[in-house]
């Protein structure tokens, strides 16, 4: 897909997604979509500019790098719309915008339970190990090192 | 050959004359995120720790449930509905749902971003706790009677990243390409699950929420998200914002770097490990090649 016909394709989803976030948003949180509209606006624009960047820069980063960046760098201290991108995003309740994803992504496993029954139950055994050794090697280290560090 | 790669990945969100397909993706996730936000977050005690059943576990949930593959293929008129082309557009428009997410957390982190300065070291030496798979996972996949798979599914928790490492190195046919490839597999299909789970689980640890945030993550975003979300629902002594700042931040980290660690230190650690505890724990077999053959295929 060459980029002008991406871009238009991805700033349809993206409002599909704005839409989703905004019922979401509404039903769970009790927020008006009127009052969101505004954070939702910015956030198809990061979130545009973030996938064509996902595309266009040579880096090998994942668009939700960049989507984080940018938000990040209008939200630090120094930035004179620290203010006003708050504001409008304080709108937007984070647990809303995590439902929709994940309802695109379970739909999206179906494509993978088919080869899930070719791993063998020694592998995933395995695989559960692992996810248990990450976590507590991670958690352990930073403990350790925020308590020498005297921040904990 | 990038641009074929991002031909067949993006191709699904094209709407020309395809109207009905992405309008059936688009509601039934509608219907899937009404239904979970009704429910709510629901929390309850469990011995010494909290389960924390947020939205969108329900949501992965059900997800997987309709799909084509799995109810839809005993059910008739769910399979008209919830198509095979339901899945395929719903992958890539997982990367585009990702955005709002994405923006929520660069909004915690650039205020709180003197706090996560002074973290400095412990976001950085964290990043070697991701190997602490190698000690724990290696030896129990040898025991299990493993052979090389076990350097492919113990090296790390194998996100993108790490899945392309070892198959460029060894291929993804190879034992060494059939264990990250179960890892992957497994990540994919249970990782939000069980780290939703997990993340209210782990306070009862006594390791601090702070640290416990950071671990949450590990390279994929929805398995930190709900894994530090859940954590965030479980512990009231440190601010929400800033769990989940903290998460975020690590999993960015940990993007950038994964690579790194996997290629330049899990990898030859796990096999200079392998060959060690290999001959002593792992279970003699005249043809490791057969039983590679016989784990991979299964059942």
């Amino acid at each position: 897909m060459e980029l002008p016909e991406f871009s238009v394709e991805s700033l349809k989803m993206l409002l599909v997604v704005g839409a989703l976030t905004l019922t979401a948003n509404w039903v769970g949180y009790g927020i008006s979509p009127l009052d969101a509209a505004p954070g939702i606006g910015l956030v198809v624009a990061i979130g545009f500019v973030s996938l064509v960047l996902g595309r266009v820069l040579p880096l090998d980063l994942p668009s939700f790098a960049y989507a984080m960046v940018i938000a990040f760098l209008l939200a630090i201290p120094f930035s004179p719309v620290q203010g006003q991108v708050l504001a409008m995003t304080e709108q937007i309740d984070f647990l809303a915008t995590t439902t929709p994803i994940l309802a695109y992504a379970g739909l999206s496993i179906g494509l993978q339970t088919t080869r899930m029954k070719e791993v063998s139950w020694k592998l995933v055994l395995v695989a559960v190990l692992v996810f248990f050794g990450t976590y507590f090697g991670s958690a352990l280290i930073s403990h350790l090192v925020l308590a020498a560090q005297g921040i904990i | 050959m990038p641009s074929e790669d991002s031909e067949s990945r993006w191709a699904p969100i094209r709407t020309a004359g395809r109207v009905t397909a992405h309008a059936k993706t688009h509601l039934t996730v509608l219907l899937i995120v009404v239904g979970a936000e009704l429910i709510g977050t629901q929390t309850f005690a469990v011995g010494p720790g909290q389960v924390v059943l947020l939205p969108m576990l329900f949501a992965v949930v059900v997800g997987v449930l309709v799909s084509y593959s799995v109810l839809g293929q005993y059910v008739a008129p769910l399979r008209k509905i919830v198509t095979e082309e339901v899945s395929r557009i719903s992958s890539p428009m997982l990367v585009i749902a990702l955005m709002p997410l994405g923006v929520k957390y660069g909004m915690m982190v650039g205020p709180s971003f003197s706090e996560l300065v002074q973290a400095g070291p412990a976001f950085v030496l964290q990043e070697f706790g991701n190997l602490g798979t190698i000690l724990i996972a290696l030896p129990f996949a040898l025991v299990l009677g493993l052979k090389r798979e076990a350097i492919g599914g113990a090296v790390s928790i194998a996100r993108e990243p790490t899945l392309g490492v070892i198959t460029d190195k060894y291929g993804i046919e190879s034992p060494e390409g059939r264990g990250v490839l179960g890892t992957y597999l497994t990540g994919t299909v249970l990782g939000t699950v069980f780290f939703g789970l997990l993340g209210g689980f782990a306070p009862a640890t006594g390791l601090h929420p702070l640290a416990l945030s950071m671990a949450c993550g590990m390279g994929s975003a929805s398995m930190m998200t709900a894994c530090s979300s859940s954590l965030a629902e479980a512990v009231s002594a440190v601010p929400e914002d800033q769990l989940l700042s903290f998460a975020a931040t690590s999993n960015l980290l940990t993007g950038v770097t994964g690579l790194y660690m996997v290629l330049f230190i899990g990898l030859p650690v796990i096999t200079r490990l392998y060959g060690v505890l290999e001959p002593v724990i792992g279970r003699g077999d005249p043809e490791p090649d057969a039983d590679a053959v016989r784990d991979a295929g299964g059942d």
